[in-house]
């Protein structure tokens, strides 16, 4: 059997074959090499050196010492604490606020193209645009703040939302919610395309209510999709940096200072490059552990 | 078959090459203003120089173009072009400077912020320019700019304006709560500490705060509250620059970061003022620097100006510093650069470029050719910068200085405890120097 399926293969790929084939994966293969592999292998290379980012000529080595420094540093748990705060908020809001928003305008209705572009619009612009608008609109004043004008008719105080420590995550965590609802918005749209109409039909004979169609076809036809969606939801939040960089440089009292802006920190602003790649590794391999439970849990059996 | 295969090693080989040329090492970002582009005058001799500066101010943007179209014409034998760096939050710039100096892709000829010169060159990213100027000339810059851009014995930079903060004040609020506009022609009577206060809290209505103490969250916090330190004798760092410890956490320091924490908690000053607070009427006073005096005179606002307010036993300092231009590791042709410089920064373009944003001139013989600065706000920025200016802590760790001293003020607004919060300050700080500056 086995000179068999070997004879078959040769005959499947002959050599130009497999130079064509080889050529055809050289892209992505360098693209992957040039933008991933070696920047990995260059951090995990730096975080072993003492290095004053603009000064490489003085680079020291000192070995594991940059690690034992980030698991005795205060800000480096304040800063896994605010990023998994901030993950295991905005993952589950923004997932079920995508779900609707998907249930929502799937109809074929008149008009919902309409709101599917609405929904999807701050989806297309930039982060940092978006931040930028937001943090006018949470501004604490009741005169240049349009939330707080808006509360202040209602009689409701004036609201600090990214002034005080208490509150600056989750209004971060709130506008996060509703730029990227559109993305997974419509990754469940096209994967409730996949289900097909028939198993409504079915359903419906049964006797089966909107609830329980959702339950027993939509929610097991979307298994796969909301693997997909939770994972990549998951990645991105693990990676907040834009908005606390935006809107609130990590304050206040280090309320949205996250694991990639403290990272950033340290790195650029600060100049302690080796304690900065010590962190991005250690995230790299939380991030790695991560993805590879959710992949565990959500396995279907 | 074949054609399909030759097509593929074709595809293969055009992303190599593209991949290839992307990273040639030329930096990316901004827009290049190059001066006298016609003409193909070009030849193999020909140096050519480039200068980074941040994106500026529709008048500065032209003043570069026609100074360094006059330069090409005259020297075309050394062609400068310029790149405007988009800044669009307080430490973009700086990032950038640092990610082209791993890379060894920094331009000839870079500007940067006053303090920051003495970390530039403490790390060897820009080189000495003593010989760029002769003594007499030296002279002809103020002592504050020589002194900002000098670093272990040498000169290190030059730059052609320098700056200042002043107390603006809004008329018509003034008016209505009662209160006399401050003098713009006696230090004996400008506004102490307390009356800066007590008069912030008068003037904050429901429609505007009383005061505006610059809060962008970045450099502006240190550069311009950075005055009230001096003048409670509570310098931020040993004079040699070396220690923070006892000194950005003494008790007098602590007193001045809760006195001007104090103006935001009470509701007296924004802690995030929106662009132009004080033209849009949103505030009655301002510290602001010397740079809006331009955009105001050109506003309908009833505005006045008066001294930087002065500690309640009457001492006076106030902020200066502005950029400079150095000369990068990685210019090949010193000379030419060196050349350029000393052109660039002459009496004349130091007065046209003042001119154009409104700045105080570096040199002093510029104010030959510069009308206004004997009367009115401008005189103001003259008489401060000649008698009461003094430099930001130089310092080859001022970058943790800055943005440290920037989150403890944020922290301290938000509710933290000050001593705490500039202890950390002071930590922070000797922690950089020891690591990568002791002997």
């Amino acid at each position: 059997m086995a000179r068999k399926d070997a004879s078959i293969q040769r005959v499947t790929y002959n050599r130009g074959e497999k130079v064509t084939g080889a050529l055809m994966s050289l892209p992505a293969i360098i693209l992957l090499i040039a933008f991933l592999i070696i920047p990995i292998v260059y951090t995990i290379f730096y975080s072993l050196f003492q290095y004053q980012v603009v000064r490489p000529d003085s680079m020291e080595f000192i070995g594991l010492e940059n690690y034992l420094e980030v698991f005795q540093t205060e800000e480096f748990y304040v800063a896994l604490r605010n990023t998994f705060y901030f993950t295991v908020l905005v993952v589950p809001i923004q997932c079920v606020l995508a779900l609707c928003l998907a249930l929502l305008v799937r109809s074929r209705r008149r008009g919902v193209s309409i709101f599917r572009t609405m929904y999807f619009a701050p989806q297309v612009t930039s982060m940092v645009v978006i931040a930028v608008l937001w943090t006018v609109l949470y501004n604490s004043n009741a005169n240049t703040g349009l939330i707080n004008a808006l509360l202040s008719t209602f009689g409701a105080g004036p609201v600090n939302f990214l002034g005080d420590p208490d509150v600056a995550m989750n209004a971060i965590i709130f506008m996060s919610a509703w730029q990227g609802a559109g993305y997974q918005m419509m990754i469940f749209l096209a994967g409730l395309q996949g289900i097909p109409e028939e198993q409504y039909e079915a359903a419906s004979i049964d006797g089966a209510g909107r609830w329980a169609q959702f339950r027993y076809v939509t929610l097991p036809g979307l298994a796969n999709t909301t693997k997909y969606v939770l994972m990549i939801t998951i990645i991105q939040a693990m990676k907040l940096f834009t908005q606390p960089y935006i809107m609130t440089k990590g304050g206040p009292q280090n309320a949205t200072r996250t694991l990639v802006y403290y990272i950033y920190e340290e790195g650029f602003q600060s100049g302690n490059f080796g304690f900065a790649c010590a962190i991005a590794t250690v995230f790299f391999v939380l991030v790695v552990i991560i993805s590879l439970i959710v992949k565990k849990l959500t396995r279907t059996k | 078959m074949k054609s399909k295969k030759v097509l593929a090693a074709a595809l293969a080989a055009a992303l190599a090459v593209s991949m290839a040329a992307c990273s040639g090492g030329t930096s990316s970002g901004g827009t290049t203003a190059s001066g006298s582009g016609e003409g193909g005058g070009a030849t193999s001799e020909t140096v050519n120089l480039t200068i980074w500066s941040p994106t500026d101010t529709a008048g500065i943007e032209q003043w570069w173009v026609d100074t360094l179209n006059t330069w090409n014409s005259e020297h075309p034998e050394i062609r400068v072009s310029r790149e405007a760096i988009d800044r669009s939050s307080s430490y973009d710039y700086e990032n950038k400077i640092t990610t082209a100096t791993t890379s060894n892709s920094l331009p000839d000829i870079l500007f940067i912020d006053g303090p920051m010169v003495s970390y530039y060159a403490a790390n060897g990213i820009i080189i000495p320019i003593d010989d760029v100027y002769t003594e007499e000339d030296k002279e002809d810059f103020m002592p504050s700019t020589i002194q900002q851009n000098t670093y272990d014995g040498h000169l290190y930079a030059i730059g052609a304006t320098e700056s200042s903060v002043l107390l603006y004040y809004n008329k018509d609020y003034l008016d209505a709560a009662g209160i006399e506009y401050p003098t713009d022609s006696d230090i004996n009577e400008a506004w102490t500490w307390s009356e800066f206060a007590e008069n912030a809290a008068k003037l904050t209505t429901s429609d505007y705060v009383g005061t505006n103490i610059i809060m962008d969250k970045g450099e502006g916090i240190i550069y311009g509250l950075g005055s009230f330190w001096n003048e409670a004798d509570a310098p931020m760092v040993s004079d040699d620059g070396t220690t923070a410890e006892g000194y950005v956490n003494s008790d007098a320091s602590v007193e001045t970061l809760n006195y001007l924490a104090d103006l935001v908690k009470n509701g007296y000053a924004n802690q995030d003022p929106i662009t132009d607070e004080f033209l849009n009427g949103k505030c009655a006073t301002m510290l602001g620097g010397s740079w809006n005096i331009q955009t105001l005179e050109g506003s309908d606002l009833n505005w006045g100006v008066s001294y930087y307010p002065v500690s309640n036993d009457g001492k006076a300092v106030s902020p200066t510093g502005d950029w400079s231009a150095g000369v990068s590791k990685n210019c090949e042709n010193t000379d030419a650069a060196f050349e350029f410089l000393q052109w660039l920064m002459n009496t004349e373009n130091c007065a046209t470029y003042a001119d154009t944003i409104s700045k105080p001139a570096t040199r002093i013989s510029s104010y030959d050719l510069m009308e206004g600065w004997d009367e009115g706000p401008r005189a103001l920025v003259r008489w401060q910068l000649e008698n009461t200016g003094v430099a930001r802590p130089r310092t080859p760790s001022y970058s943790i200085l800055s943005t440290e001293f920037a989150s403890a003020f944020l922290n301290v607004i938000s509710g933290s405890d000050a001593k705490t919060e500039l202890d950390n300050v002071a930590a922070e700080f000797d922690d950089d120097y020891q690591t990568y500056y002791a002997e």
